[in-house]
């Protein structure tokens, strides 16, 4: 089988001069360099650091027309870490101003009697004005305070039966236990640090390639190609093969040069196993990529077709809405979004300790849509030659 | 009012990296035609654009109507007497607005009143023949119409003179003499001043006076028989056997040789036709001397004479033949000594042989050639067929349809219909083996501009399979080939276009194709460059026995072709060698005249009403092509000319436009 072994010996030496020279351009253009170094570091450290689900420190403004010791104990009780009393507010138009302003977020006013009125057994209602034009913020103002006051309530009247200090724990009540796992102390580090490196490997996995292929077309040297032995698939191989390399190298820095030393996120699983399914998700999806790179003229139209096609990909993976959470017709989608299972079985990975046997049904889908993905793109690219 | 429109001592432009015009003195005076002629990189742009006042320049005086250019300041003062387009097809207009709005936007721009701009911009609009297409947007314009269109642009705020930056470079040889003799006409009957640029030597005839520029100086100033005359000498074109050895002993002797299909062209310095008939019998002792004639030389004979005695060399950059001979004698001493290659024994490094029986007729066959894009058919119905070790030119003007037929022959685009064969096989369903017998060196060079010299060589050895020893060797005879020494880690980006243009080549032929595509090969590189390329193209089809389709659109470079096939509107209008394609117009119209007279252009309509056909303004003088040239002095007798009738050669432009305006007259018949 000489013949064989020949068209081998030449079909490597093909790929492997095409791989050096998709290497050798994109190490000279500092440019693209330099802003893969950026989005696989900085971006992800600010993403990991500065990006937080929960309640910090809201602005909250007082109105105090009580004045009394039972007042004073309420509002003292909204402090760090979910509120911080900024001032008072004299007047109603004051404080509604300062909603407007943005200068407060919270403003929580005590009518007056309520002390009076906790003394002598009446109800009595305090008002929490919130902005929520965030809406999880405001929900979890709303809640934080609500339980706040409950509490009060509770321990007023408490005190009021004469039962003082601990009596609370001996009513007959329900305690919620709670046990956290996979992230112990809820870092939101965690989560926005690992998902921002999932999609930053998305977007170069679409970009990378279809912008490599574009450049070719507008220069006109992919027609030196054509005309070569080479065929299509021999064209397009190398490309997608070392820009899946180049990823798996930002993705490798993300992890050990900040992720796991400065937020300590623990490798609970096996890194082989996640750097292989990243391998397999970044090549396959390279497919969307010269998808984008057919349908393009310039790097341009390349580039905006890229933007077109990763938003609802990040939409659709998970990372900022569970599936659970979304209504039904949306969530049949998030099935065909390659993301969505690769963030599964990343968080399984590096959070969970999830092995191969467990993720099998991600990875399986995964790889199905990648595949689907990855041939859809190959067939279309060839077309444009035909 | 001065006489003088731009004056320039010691003009210096110097950019980070390079001085691109070292001490420059030119004089324009009102009511020229001023042209600067060089190849790219000559410095003609700089000194434009400063002129224009849009660029800074380092030392040096520069006046305009008497007022020196030296500061933002004092260009605007001028800046509403003149007019500037730049470099480009069409690059100072709007594509998606039509003819009419275009020019609207300039004359609002330069606050021309509105009865006024619509009275010129009608004028123009009539003058230039652009008046049917007014609604049509700029983007679909053909390169001859958008040129007019630009040059209208730059006309409508009636400036005294006019800056035109390479105007005519891309547009087809028709166009070309439409749009000068419209500038010409402009001059006379307004009093214009233009200063024009050029990269096509055949153009010079056309100026009052010129300088011809290379590398940022000024080798001859003055006017076109000035210039001629700087280089005294004659040009001797004869047809000898063996092509090759006779190529060779001219080469020793003589330091301009061109090889044009059969015949070969040089030139001998200093020297009368007599004489010059005599050195070349003497030089060529032993070969069979089949015909000889003698002309005067051309600007660019004088051209590459002046740059010779003044670099004592031809240039650095410049490939000697020898390197071919080199790489003959080592590595293919079969293929050094004659002319009966056998094609088939370099075949692809696929390691099989083709047998003798595989070896087609024809090395590339053209049957009923057909592109559609939609309603346009870009390519119909085109045939022709190439031999083995055949230079085969495809001419035609920018659009024609040449690039569309070398993809199809190529497989790049599927035709629409009819076939096209390189070396017997469909291109479209070829295997990599027969890839590996073609060479194609698209337009524009495509190389990797962020790879080096030498890794754009190892790439195509890699991809056509070389092994590591061949790839070595390949390399060194490329770089030999291309004079490329000690550029070899440069990036592509940095060469000069004749440098890369040759390694372009280089790339195309690392894997010894037997059948080489070449599409534009020549544009943008000087003549020095341009010279030097056709000499190796030469050595290859005749001592290696590739063949070979070039396109161009160089009309003066056809006459290197052994046949040419000329393509218009998607046709193919002539197929012939070139001397016979001139033969068939001189049995068709007649030979070929030039009248030179003062007031040239005015007698085009005469001539035309007294019924000679084929009358077309070629600079100042007017090339006429009849049977009857008594009758011809007679008619410039009558209309009171004093005008001097000299036959010419006809040159190959003078084929191209007489077969495309009777192609146009006969359209016109047909729609009528």
């Amino acid at each position: 089988m000489n013949d064989t072994r020949l068209w081998w010996m030449l079909a490597l030496r093909r790929f492997s001069v095409m791989l050096s020279k998709e290497l050798k351009q994109l190490s000279r253009d500092r440019v693209l360099l330099l802003f893969i170094l950026y989005a696989f570091t900085v971006d992800i450290f600010l993403a990991a650091s500065g990006v937080t689900l929960s309640l910090n420190n809201a602005a909250t403004l007082v109105q105090d027309a009580d004045r009394t010791a039972a007042s004073r104990e309420l509002l003292g009780r909204f402090r760090e870490p979910y509120f911080r009393i900024t001032g008072e507010a004299l007047h109603d138009r004051a404080a509604l101003a300062a909603l407007d302003r943005g200068d407060a977020m919270v403003v929580l006013s005590v009518p007056d009697g309520l002390g009076r009125k906790l003394e002598t057994g009446e109800p009595v209602q305090v008002a929490m004005q919130v902005d929520t034009t965030n809406s999880v913020l405001g929900f979890l103002a709303t809640s934080h305070a609500q339980e706040i006051i409950t509490r009060f309530g509770l321990e007023s009247a408490l005190a009021r039966m004469g039962l003082g200090g601990g009596a609370s724990a001996n009513l007959p009540a329900v305690e919620n236990e709670v046990r956290v796992w996979f992230n112990p102390n809820q870092e939101d580090s965690w989560f926005m640090g690992i998902s921002e490196m999932l999609n930053i490997a998305t977007v170069f996995a679409v970009l990378l390639p279809a912008a490599a292929m574009v450049r070719e077309k507008e220069r006109g040297t992919v027609e030196q190609l054509v005309v070569s032995p080479l065929t299509p698939f021999g064209i397009l191989f190398p490309k997608v093969v070392s820009m899946t390399g180049v990823i798996l190298v930002g993705v490798a820095i993300s992890l050990f040069v900040v992720l796991i030393p400065l937020f300590s996120i623990p490798v609970k699983g096996s890194l082989g196993l996640f750097f292989l399914v990243s391998a397999l998700y970044v090549f396959t999806t390279a497919g969307l990529g010269l998808f984008a790179a057919t349908i393009a003229h310039n790097l341009a139209q390349a580039g905006m077709l890229s933007i077109l096609i990763i938003a609802p990909m990040l939409f659709l993976s998970g990372a900022w809405t569970p599936p659970e959470a979304m209504p039904e017709w949306l969530r049949g989608l998030m099935l065909v979004s390659p993301l969505h299972y690769y963030l599964d079985i990343a968080f399984g990975v590096l959070l969970k300790g999830q092995g191969f046997a467990e993720l099998l049904p991600s990875i399986a889908g995964m790889t199905s849509i990648g595949l689907l993905v990855f041939g859809g793109g190959l067939v279309l690219f060839r077309r444009q030659f035909d | 009012m001065s006489e003088i429109a731009i004056a320039a001592e010691g003009f210096v432009k110097r950019y980070t990296r390079h001085e691109a015009v070292r001490g420059l003195d030119l004089q324009v005076r009102r009511g020229e035609l001023y042209g600067l002629i060089g190849p790219d990189g000559a410095g003609k742009s700089s000194f434009m654009k400063a002129v224009a006042g849009v660029l800074a320049y380092e030392a040096g005086r520069l006046t305009v109507f008497g007022h020196s250019i030296d500061s933002e300041r004092s260009a605007e003062a001028i800046k509403g007497r003149l007019g500037l387009m730049p470099q480009g097809l069409g690059q100072n207009l709007y594509g998606d607005l039509s003819i009419e709005e275009n020019i609207d936007f300039f004359a609002r721009l330069r606050l021309v009143p509105r009865d006024e701009a619509a009275e010129r911009k009608e004028r123009l609009l009539r003058m230039t023949r652009l008046d049917a297409f007014r609604d049509r947007p700029m983007k679909k314009l053909s390169g001859g119409m958008k040129q007019k269109l630009g040059l209208v642009c730059t006309l409508i705020h009636a400036p005294e003179l006019i800056v035109l930056d390479e105007p005519t470079t891309g547009v087809d040889p028709v166009s070309r003499r439409d749009f000068w003799s419209i500038l010409a006409e402009l001059i006379a009957e307004q009093g214009l001043t233009a200063l024009v640029s050029t990269a096509y030597m055949d153009e010079a005839s056309r100026f009052s006076r010129m300088s011809l520029m290379h590398e940022g100086r000024v080798l001859a100033e003055g006017t076109p028989d000035d210039i001629l005359g700087r280089a005294p000498g004659t040009i001797v074109e004869c047809e000898a056997s063996p092509q090759v050895e006779a190529m060779k002993r001219l080469g020793a002797r003589f330091e301009q040789v061109e090889a044009m299909g059969t015949t070969l062209r040089l030139f001998v310095p200093e020297s009368d036709e007599a004489s010059a008939r005599s050195e070349v019998k003497a030089a060529l002792e032993g070969c069979e001397i089949g015909s000889l004639e003698t002309h005067e030389p051309e600007l660019e004979d004088v051209f590459v004479a002046l740059l010779g005695k003044e670099t004592g060399e031809a240039s650095a950059d410049t490939p000697r033949p020898q390197a071919l001979d080199a790489e003959s004698a080592s590595s293919e001493p079969a293929h050094s000594t004659g002319e009966g290659v056998d094609p088939q024994q370099r075949l692809a490094e696929d390691g099989s042989v083709a047998t003798e029986r595989d070896q087609p007729a024809y090395a590339i066959e053209a049957q009923g050639l057909t592109k559609r894009f939609g309603d346009f058919v870009a390519v119909g119905d085109v045939s022709f067929r190439v031999r083995p070790g055949e230079i085969f030119g495809l001419l035609g003007a920018n659009g024609a349809g040449k690039t569309t037929a070398i993809k199809m022959l190529t497989g790049i685009l599927p035709p629409s219909g009819g076939e096209g064969r390189v070396a017997g096989a469909d291109m479209r369903r070829a295997g990599s083996l027969i890839k590996t017998r073609i060479g194609y060196m698209s337009q524009a060079f495509s190389l990797y501009l962020d790879l080096t010299v030498v890794e754009n060589i190892r790439l195509y050895a890699g991809l056509y399979g070389l092994s590591r020893s061949e790839r070595d060797q390949r390399l060194a005879w490329i770089i030999d080939m291309a004079g490329l020494h000690g550029h070899e880690t440069d990036l592509a980006a940095t060469l000069p276009m004749g440098l890369r243009q040759r390694l372009a080549l280089g790339c195309a032929l690392v894997h010894r194709p037997r059948v080489l595509f070449l599409d534009e090969p020549t544009s943008g590189v000087d003549p020095l460059g341009r010279r030097a390329f056709w000499e190796i193209l030469f050595r290859l089809s005749r001592v290696d026995g590739v063949a070979m389709l070039v396109t161009t659109h160089y009309m003066s470079e056809a006459e290197h072709c052994d046949h040419l096939a000329l393509m218009f509107a998607g046709k193919v209008v002539a197929d012939a060698s070139p001397a016979e394609m001139k033969r068939q117009v001189t049995e068709e119209a007649g030979a070929l005249y030039e009248v030179a007279a003062d007031q040239a252009a005015s007698l085009v309509r005469p001539l035309r009403e007294a019924g000679f056909a084929s009358v077309s303004p070629y600079g100042r003088k007017l090339h006429v092509l009849t049977r009857e040239p008594e009758k011809l002095s007679e008619v410039l007798k009558n209309a009171g000319a004093a005008a001097r009738v000299t036959p010419r050669a006809m040159a190959m432009e003078d084929v191209f436009v007489h077969k495309v305006s009777q192609l146009e007259a006969e359209n016109r018949k047909e729609s009528a």
